[in-house]
């Protein structure tokens, strides 16, 4: 049984009465005396163009306008706006080809939206009028949308450094023939009794956050360069604009705004470069630098869309041989990111099932689409569109049942996990499939539905996932946390982390309050600035409380030890006898032996030697704890997700009834923040397979950049939503927890698909499944009882 | 550019504001009047992040509405439902089950839930979900959003008991 009476509890969170207000400051909030107003003029007409004429000549007379910047004004450092560079070793990145492609200003367009030049003006509207008076000319260029297009031998070269613009493949070096995986693919696809193959196209879906990207940026009088940005990566932006614009990082102060949510498009810099840009032209002044939600739209990083192939071969008893895949993602105009989905795509491909052999080859090509980075799932949601729909049509074809079938060959504990070598200490998917089943009522219902008639067709569906806690051992795991207690025994943490609106601070405050034996109220959890607080790698791979939690638990045991040993001599017995409830010390064998913590922190701080006896009134010192913190393990996540749907076959709607989310997670600090992360990844999941896709005309021009135009769940479109959370608590976690961040929204992708080929007998293998597909699917392939597919019964 | 004078009630508050025609209500109350409570989303009236309340109870995107349209107007805002740091019931349900992840949607969605529940004061979840329709949520996928409507519903004090400065959502 838990012994615990703050970790595992829903406790409220710590920010959400300025939220519930409005009196949390996000960035966009944010006033400061003689401040001005920033503007970015971008490239609308054109995805692809260079840049022949930029006049700036009436920008700069009109009224109200302080500063206008072309690509001459601003440094001519280039720059990538991902982050996966710094956080690889210089071979890796070397191996890796990272390269800085993206320059403040462009005078080659590469993708819709590119910056051109910046104004500087009194107010917004004056800088808006202003940019409306800057005269561009441009050539335009041939338009490259897909892989197909931009690798043709005459295509024009994105950078040089990249020829046929293949911006990254796995390399040679790690992957021998530029492929994951192992054991001879084509030998066991000889073998195989069945092989099930197609290709796919996953979509390229947007982050959708509720802030737009909003910064403000200043040049001190002491020439500090600070930027107020609600990044996921409040200190590698730090190193990252240090490095651009050539200063030392102790020039360069970031402070971490509240985030109006993340979803991954924080994840390294967006505008940062051009608000920073701005902010060194006019030196005391601060800049503040707005997106309109079009604008965000185009400027910050999607998922990968792309092409995947995937061919499965099995023997007859349903023993899975061998797979073979390659995703080929469409990168968009620069490099950011494009080694990493391109490579994780394949990571939890290699990390689900038990395939003997298996080579997956991951490609990344620049196009003249929107930006393409991170985003909750990072290749998760497009592997399980992917791989969770064949092994349902091999299900189907063997007469296998698509549960029994996961239980039996799914990987578990003693496995690798993503990356080879690194094996998984904990997976409780087998419950979640148990539970999972019985709250829709699996057995039942595919008994029901593999045999109907009538227009309106139902359908239940299930798909597997396993995730990722940190990026431990690909990427650096690294979190500095302070822990400082006060005279009157309450806790200050530093920890740079950012929370996005998940709620980690709260966890981790948690966590804190737990092994210091304090109450959850004194203690206090900040993420600072970059000048105070530690080094921490950001919020991102669904690290904050696996990793970030980790190091905070081993700050405050820090804490915790100083204090029982300073209470260990007082009471004169050894620490390993003490422990601490609501800040009182006592012998564990003899509770009434007791001082409370608070007698100890005072003596510390207020050291006052007694002039009539000479005696000190305790040990001197404020206690403080200090951990430079690296994961020791990566413990995955796992989730099975359950869907019900209804299919209208006459208007190709599919109504989603239900959707379960079993998950996992080694151990909920905060069952409430645990359940919001499933809910709020059930709505991207179903966006993604059903509804959410950018789309752009022939010329690279997006045709949805509104909340109108682009599809998401709505609150009347969500189907029921049953969370269900199976703890069975990680050897190596924080108090047993894994990740939960990002895993919620990846196996509704495929479960919901998996329920449409239930419902009407139609896999289809382009994401989103909108009415329009699935019309044509029944045109083309007619509505067919799952019952009569194959062996299936 | 024509300005015009006029005189805004805000969250029991009298000011008099000398406004530009065409400056919406959201930028006033952002940028003239320092209200960043009023979210920025979309600008198009499309996600509601911009919500405000008017006297009889219904509910407007300020991202849609010119300020100088709204002279001798009573308006209330998401700061205006507590008091001095005392949340009021609704805001209470919504931390209460656990309905605010970022947080960017939650003044627009306190404020149409006290729309709602002016004219409603037992909504089923349908309706719920139908009157939430304009305000997106990306964080929480409306699950609890609903629940903390419906328990805000539960906790509505009684219209008797309810004075003029306690109830300001319904803005009687
Ligand atoms: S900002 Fe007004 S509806 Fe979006
Ligand atoms: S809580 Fe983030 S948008 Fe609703």
């Amino acid at each position: 049984m838990n012994r615990e009476t703050i970790v595992g509890t829903s406790a409220p969170r710590v920010d959400v009465r300025d939220k519930a207000t409005g009196q949390a400051l996000y960035a966009a909030d944010i006033d400061l005396p003689g401040m001005l107003y920033g503007k970015v003029v971008r490239c609308w007409e054109h995805a692809h163009a260079r840049v022949v004429r930029l006049d700036l000549s009436a920008a700069a007379k009109s009224p109200g306008v302080v500063r206008v910047l072309g690509p001459q004004d601003v440094t001519a450092n280039r720059y990538n706006s991902s982050v996966l560079d710094l956080m690889v070793s210089e071979q890796m990145h070397d191996m890796l080809g990272d390269i800085e492609d993206q320059r403040i200003f462009t005078d080659h367009v590469k993708f819709q939206g590119d910056a051109i030049c910046g104004i500087i003006a009194k107010s917004e509207e004056a800088a808006e009028r202003a940019a409306a008076k800057v005269i561009v000319e441009y050539e335009p260029l041939p338009v490259y949308l897909t892989a197909d297009a931009s690798k043709q031998p005459d295509a024009i070269r994105f950078t040089p450094e990249k020829p046929g613009n293949l911006a990254f493949q796995l390399p040679e070096p790690m992957f021998p023939g530029h492929a994951l995986g192992g054991g001879d693919v084509e030998a066991a696809m000889r073998d195989a009794d069945l092989v099930v193959e197609d290709v796919f196209y996953v979509p390229k879906q947007k982050q959708c956050q509720m802030e737009p990207h909003a910064y403000i940026a200043k040049l001190d009088s002491t020439g500090r360069l600070n930027c107020w940005t609600s990044s996921q990566m409040p200190k590698l932006v730090q190193a990252k604009l240090a490095k651009l614009f050539g200063l030392p990082m102790s020039l360069v102060k970031v402070t971490p705004t509240v985030i109006g949510g993340g979803f991954g498009t924080r994840l390294g810099l967006i505008s940062e470069p051009q608000a920073c840009a701005m902010a060194m032209s006019v030196p005391g002044h601060a800049v503040k630098l707005l997106t309109l939600r079009e604008e965000d739209w185009v400027i910050s990083p999607s998922r990968h869309p792309g092409k995947y192939w995937m061919k499965i071969g099995f023997r007859k008893d349903g023993t899975p041989l061998a797979c073979d895949a390659r995703f080929e993602n469409y990168k968009g105009g620069y490099y950011l990111d494009a080694s990493g989905t391109a490579f994780t795509a394949g990571a939890w491909l290699g990390g689900m099932y038990k395939f003997p052999a298996l080579r997956y080859k991951g490609e990344s090509y620049f196009t003249n689409q929107g930006l393409t980075g991170a985003y909750r799932g990072y290749g998760n949601p497009q592997t399980n569109f992917v791989l969770e729909q064949l092994i349902d049509r091999a299900c189907a074809q063997m007469g296998a049942d698509p549960v029994e079938w996961r239980k039996q060959w799914h990987k578990g504990v003693g496995d690798d996990g993503w990356c080879p070598g690194v094996t998984y200490p904990s997976c409780a998917l087998d419950e979640c499939l148990d539970r999972g089943a019985a709250a829709i009522g699996w057995s039942e219902k595919r008994r029901q539905y593999a045999h109907q008639s009538g227009t309106v067709r139902r359908g239940v569906g299930v798909a597997v996932m396993n995730h990722t806690s940190g990026a431990m051992p690909m990427l650096l795991e690294h979190t500095a946390c302070t822990v400082k207690l006060n005279e009157d025994a309450t806790a200050e943490i530093l920890f740079a982390c950012s929370d996005m609106g998940q709620g980690s601070h709260t966890a981790l405050k948690q966590i804190a309050a737990e092994t210091l034996g304090f109450p959850f109220d004194h203690v206090q959890l900040s993420s600072g600035t970059s000048d105070v607080a530690g080094f921490d790698i950001g919020a991102h791979a669904s690290r904050t409380i696996y990793v970030g939690g980790a190091a905070v638990k081993k700050a405050c045991e820090d804490v915790r030890r100083q204090l029982l040993e300073r209470a260990g001599r007082h009471l004169q017995v050894s620490p390993d006898e003490l422990d601490i409830r609501d800040k009182r010390i006592f012998v564990k064998a003899d509770p009434a032996r007791a001082i409370e913590a608070e007698t100890i922190t005072r003596a510390g701080v207020y050291h006052f030697i007694d002039p009539a006896t000479g005696q000190a009134g305790g040990e001197p010192g404020q206690i403080q704890g200090y951990v430079s913190f690296f994961a020791p393990h990566n413990s995955p996540p796992f989730g099975a997700s359950f869907a019900e749907v209804e299919v209208d076959t006459e208007t190709g709607e599919v109504r989603v009834l239900e959707l379960v989310n079993a998950h996992d997670i080694g151990r909920a600090i905060n069952p409430a923040a645990v359940e919001g992360q499933l809910e709020g990844g059930i709505q991207q999941g179903l966006g993604f397979v059903l509804s959410e896709e950018m789309y752009y005309d022939g010329n690279g021009r997006i045709l949805n950049n509104s909340f109108t135009d682009y599809k998401m769940f709505g609150p009347s479109d969500m189907p029921k939503i049953t969370t269900i959370l199976v703890e069975d608590p990680d050897p190596v976690g924080p108090f047993g927890a894994k990740s939960v961040g990002e895993s919620g929204l990846v196996s509704p992708v495929g479960a919901v698909a998996n329920a449409i080929f239930n419902a009407i007998g139609i896999q289809f293998t382009e994401a989103p499944i909108t009415p329009e597909k699935v019309l044509k699917g029944i045109l083309e392939q007619g509505v067919r009882d799952y019952g009569s597919i194959g062996g299936a019964h | 550019m024509k300005n015009r004078d006029i005189t805004l009630h805000i969250n029991g508050e009298e000011c008099r504001l000398n406004v530009a025609v065409n400056r919406t209500l959201l930028e006033v109350l952002r940028d003239q009047l320092g209200m960043t409570e009023t979210k920025y989303g979309c600008g198009t009236g499309e996600c509601g992040a911009c919500t405000v309340l008017l006297e009889d109870g219904k509910a407007i995107n300020s991202c849609l509405t010119l300020a100088a349209t709204m002279d001798g107007k009573r308006i209330t805002t998401a700061a205006g439902l507590s008091d001095f740091g005392r949340v009021n019931h609704i805001q209470q349900a919504f931390i209460d089950e656990a309905a605010i992840q970022c947080g960017y949607c939650t003044p627009g969605m306190v404020l149409k839930t006290a729309s709602l529940l002016a004219t409603n004061r037992d909504p089923s979840d349908e309706e719920i979900r139908h009157a939430l329709e304009g305000n997106i949520c990306r964080c929480t996928g409306y699950e609890k959003i609903v629940k903390a409507v419906r328990k805000a519903a539960r906790t509505m004090p009684a219209p008797a008991a309810c004075g003029a400065e306690t109830c300001t959502e319904v803005a009687q």
